[in-house]
């Protein structure tokens, strides 16, 4: 089916089509789901096919098809080109593309142990040997009565062509570990905790991820604060936030409102728009010690590509630098409105979705100080090291995280569990409060999803434990 | 290969290599969407699939599998690689045969469209009409997605079930902006042609853009408020989603050990009605082929039933609600049982509260206790003697969901049907009509 993606091209250009890509899918997913120690279902998700764009008279039109039947796929350019020709008299303003050059290549992610060698009784095995202990008091030291833990693997084959020449095949094999569980303790109620890792890597992410120890290590806090939490503060704190925090923080509150097309208001009608304009290049947004970037080219990252879905070659992005907004994420669409090439922001989560504005890996760089160093002149803090409920408005001005994990800090050192803080902030607030960072850069993964049918794309979240100062902490 | 052929070549091949039982869904389609956004066309798009779904087991174990690859081979590939797996999984203690089949079912009226499906580029002029109507009524940039096509299915098992059909389906959501934060909402769906209002979902999302055009921060606290349908019918799908037996039995749901007590005031009660007349969830069968039937959920603030599978009946020692999903059950259509004031009147018995159009972004802290949040957006007003007076912004719906059923005081008597993007626990389609409901949190931002 991969020479039809060839034949697209040519046959949307013979249409009348002014621009013309084609993708080629064949995307395979194995899953292994244990509920309540329960061997819920396994199996796998195949997908092949081809999706296509087309530029006509300035409009934009897109078809997938994933029958390998060139008498379909005429039929189909056909009516994408007459669609989007048809569409045209409801634009005032043509959509172009910026001007990038024609790649070709072919690259793929590195693999030690590839999954498919590992053999499928491991993989469940592991999945019994989580919930043996979870179900320990010994082990974890409370009631876990919920268990939900599952692992994914997959592989994404693709190839990109497009009317300019530009040609690239790429390999991606993923794996994800993800668990959703709840922690009873009689007479103080339930607490939850999820855990989503991955990486573009192979079965050696899952041996050095240690989801055993990593599960045990979380469950036996979550009883702790279920036991043991406090309530929060109810005046000005400094607070502390772990990496698992401010990787979503950054993900929602400069990611996202730095998409260009949500800034020039394509995603209006469902994700929404953006609190940024383009005229805010330049301005102040955090203090100085805030630079945030997103890259999608960290090997074994889970949002790793060398290519994004228009073919343009991926680079590291500056969105905040030094406190100062830097930088836009652009597709070819947003990047010919600015007159400035793609930074390669176009990603399709499979072949039947047209490629959109996307981030790949978000953190925020860290700092050169220790944690001990954060800690130590707080008087009167909280250290929120994980998350649970979390939000955020679709102009991206105001969030809320609830912590899961969190501590209270008093005279410079970590004391006992917190229940529940609520950091509901602003997000000039947010990164205008944040005065010193540590060392110690972690990632964690997630899907984030976007636009219209939903696309979910595998990203990393990171960043170091970072400091805020003066903030309330808020709830009703 | 037609979706019959395809379906019932895995049936042969999967009993072939030892199967003890099997499902197969193959499902053609043709669907289409044309987006818009600042007044202007985004992109058209359309999809062409022919897709298969499979559920094997074998000794009390359990596989599925979702193919886009239907060439034979790919499809006999599959289903080796399949009951390899089967052969590595664990036995189910919990497990339960697929029923017993045939069955007969009764059509449902209304599910099939012959002007929907070949709407084609006529559906510029419905979108054209709806962007018009949206600035006409005090919306500045207007933006929206509308999706519609048609599908035909075929449903097979190794119990002698043999289920089909075509359906159409179309959404319409307009959002309007007119100034900054000033935005409103509106939606229309349905199975036919004649069923989408375009002109009333610009209106009604111009209207809210325009009413929002002065917006005022208001303090945190308890207030009364009037949810708008698109509001209504995400809190209700989270409802409908929570009672899923999966959910219950996986932690994810406010409602467990919650059967035959009251969960909400005495004004709730909802149905879950796969037989409605044109109803975009409506199917005569359920995934494992038991005929379907309209079901209450909640009757009178009273939890009735949850919603099964045969796995999880079996694990609650009751009978399938016909909600199957292999995996997990899911409602079909939820029905929120309408009251007796019209709109205004409704509005006219707030003294001073909220009217909430649009909520999304929901997020739990808690799924078994039911602790949550969500935006509020596209027409939030401060409601005061009856009258919507302004505009608010900053606000935060955090509250609980059982909170929130138990403190429904009211709601109108017209009820619409409701697709929405955000119905993230399943609901195919929502019926509601406003709702009122006493004393509900909101927070805001601290710094």
């Amino acid at each position: 089916m991969k020479d039809l993606a060839d034949l697209a091209v040519e046959l949307a250009l013979k249409m009348g089509a002014d621009y013309a890509e084609a993708r080629y899918h064949d995307d395979r997913a194995n899953f292994y789901v244990l509920r309540n120690g329960v061997p819920e279902v396994a199996g796998f998700d195949r997908a092949r096919g081809i999706g296509i764009r087309v530029l006509v008279q300035g409009a934009l039109g897109f078809t997938s098809l994933n029958r390998p039947d060139r008498g379909l796929l005429e039929r189909r350019v056909r009516e994408a080109i007459s669609m989007a020709r048809a569409s045209a008299r409801m634009r005032k303003k043509p959509i172009r593309f910026s001007e990038e050059k024609a790649e070709e290549a072919s690259w793929e992610a590195r693999v030690k142990e590839p999954t498919e060698e590992v053999p499928l009784e491991e993989k469940m095995e592991l999945l019994f040997d989580i919930d043996k202990v979870l179900t320990d008091p010994g082990e974890v030291g409370v009631h876990v009565p919920f268990r939900l833990l599952q692992l994914l693997e997959s592989r994404s084959e693709r190839y990109f062509v497009n009317s300019e020449g530009a040609r690239i095949s790429s390999i991606v094999p993923r794996v994800e570990f993800f668990s959703m569980i709840t922690a009873l303790e009689p007479n103080r109620g339930t607490e939850q905790d999820m855990v989503q890792e991955g990486a573009s890597r192979g079965w050696e992410f899952i041996r050095e991820l240690r989801p055993i120890e990593l599960l045990r290590e979380r469950t036996r806090a979550l009883g702790k604060v279920l036991r043991e939490g406090v309530s929060p503060p109810k005046g000005p704190v400094d607070i502390i936030l772990g990496s698992e925090v401010v990787g979503l923080m950054v993900h929602e509150s400069c990611g996202h409102p730095y998409e260009a097309d949500r800034i020039m208001g394509r995603e209006a009608a469902q994700a929404g728009e953006s609190f940024v304009s383009v005229d805010m290049l330049g301005q102040r947004i955090g203090t100085e010690v805030v630079t945030v970037v997103d890259d999608p080219t960290l090997e074994g990252s889970y949002g790793y590509y060398l290519y994004d879905d228009e073919g343009v070659k991926a680079r590291r992005r500056y969105l905040i630098k030094d406190g100062i907004i830097n930088e836009f994420l652009h597709n070819r669409e947003t990047a010919a409105v600015l007159g400035i090439s793609s930074n390669a922001a176009a990603r399709a989560s499979g072949f039947d979705r047209e490629p959109i504005v996307r981030m790949a890996n978000t953190f925020m760089l860290p700092g050169d100080h220790e944690l001990e160093e954060l800690v130590e002149d707080i008087k009167l803090g909280i250290y929120i090291k994980t998350f649970g409920e979390w939000n955020i408005d679709d102009r991206r001005f105001n969030m809320r995280f609830i912590g899961r994990e969190a501590y209270l800090i008093e005279k410079g050192e970590i004391r006992g569990p917190v229940r529940r803080p609520i950091l509901e902030i602003t997000t000039p607030g947010f990164y205008g409060s944040i005065d010193a960072l540590d060392k110690n850069l972690a990632f964690s993964a997630a899907t984030c999803g976007k636009g219209d049918p939903v696309q979910g794309v595998p990203v990393w979240l990171g960043g170091p434990n970072v400091r805020l100062r003066n903030v309330r902490l808020g709830g009703l | 290969m037609e979706p019959k052929e395809l379906a019932e070549l895995v049936l042969r091949e999967a009993l072939g290599l030892g199967a003890d039982e099997v499902a197969v869904a193959a499902v053609r389609s043709t669907s289409r969407q044309v987006r818009f956004a600042n007044n202007e066309i985004t992109v058209a798009k359309t999809w062409d699939s022919l897709q298969v779904h499979v559920y094997l087991a074998k000794d009390r174990r359990i596989v599925v599998t979702s193919l886009s690859n239907v060439d034979p081979g790919a499809i006999k590939e599959a289903l080796k690689d399949l009951m390899s797996l089967l052969a590595v999984m664990k036995e189910r203690p919990d497990y339960a045969p697929l029923p017993e089949g045939p069955f007969t079912y009764e059509p449902i009226p209304g599910l099939y469209d012959k002007a929907l499906a070949e709407l084609g580029e006529k559906a510029v002029d419905l979108v054209e009409e709806a962007i018009n109507k949206a600035l006409e009524a005090g919306g500045k940039r207007v933006a929206g997605t509308l999706a519609f096509g048609e599908e035909e299915a075929i449903l097979l098992t190794s119990k002698n079930v043999e289920a089909g059909g075509r359906r159409t389906r179309a959404e319409l959501v307009v959002r309007a902006l007119a100034d900054g934060e000033s935005a409103g909402v509106g939606t229309t769906c349905g199975t036919r042609l004649k069923d989408l209002d375009p002109a009333l979902a610009g209106e009604e999302a111009g209207r809210f853009a325009k009413l929002s055009l002065t917006l005022e921060a208001l303090g945190p606290g308890k207030y009364d408020v009037i949810f708008g349908r698109p509001a209504s019918a995400v809190f209700f799908d989270i409802v409908a989603g929570m009672t899923s037996a999966f959910y219950v039995d996986s932690g994810l749901s406010c409602f467990t050990n919650k059967l035959g007590q009251k969960v909400a005031s005495e004004f709730v009660s909802i149905y879950d009605d796969a037989r409605l007349e044109a109803g975009l969830g409506s199917r005569p069968f359920d995934d494992e082929g038991l005929p379907t039937a309209r079901k209450a959920i909640i009757e009178d603030g009273v939890l009735k039933t949850y919603l099964h599978n045969s796995l999880t009946a079996k694990r609650h020692g009751t009978t399938s609600t016909a909600n199957a999903g292999w995996i997990v059950p899911r409602p079909w259509n939820v029905v929120v049982r309408a009251g007796d004031r019209t709109d205004e009147e409704l509005l006219a018995e707030v003294k001073k509260g909220l009217f909430v159009n649009n909520i999304t972004y929901v997020r739990f802290q808690d799924y078994a206790k039911g602790d949550f949040s969500a935006v509020i957006r596209d027409g939030v007003f401060l409601v005061e003697d009856g009258e919507i007076r302004k505009g608010v912004k900053g606000l935060r719906l955090s509250d609980n969901v059982l909170n929130i059923l138990s403190s429904v005081r009211a709601l109108s008597k017209e009820a619409r049907q409701v697709f929405h993007w955000w119905m993230e626990w399943g609901s195919p389609a929502v019926i509601t009509p406003l709702v009122l409901a006493e004393k509900v949190g909101f927070t805001v931002p601290t710094k």
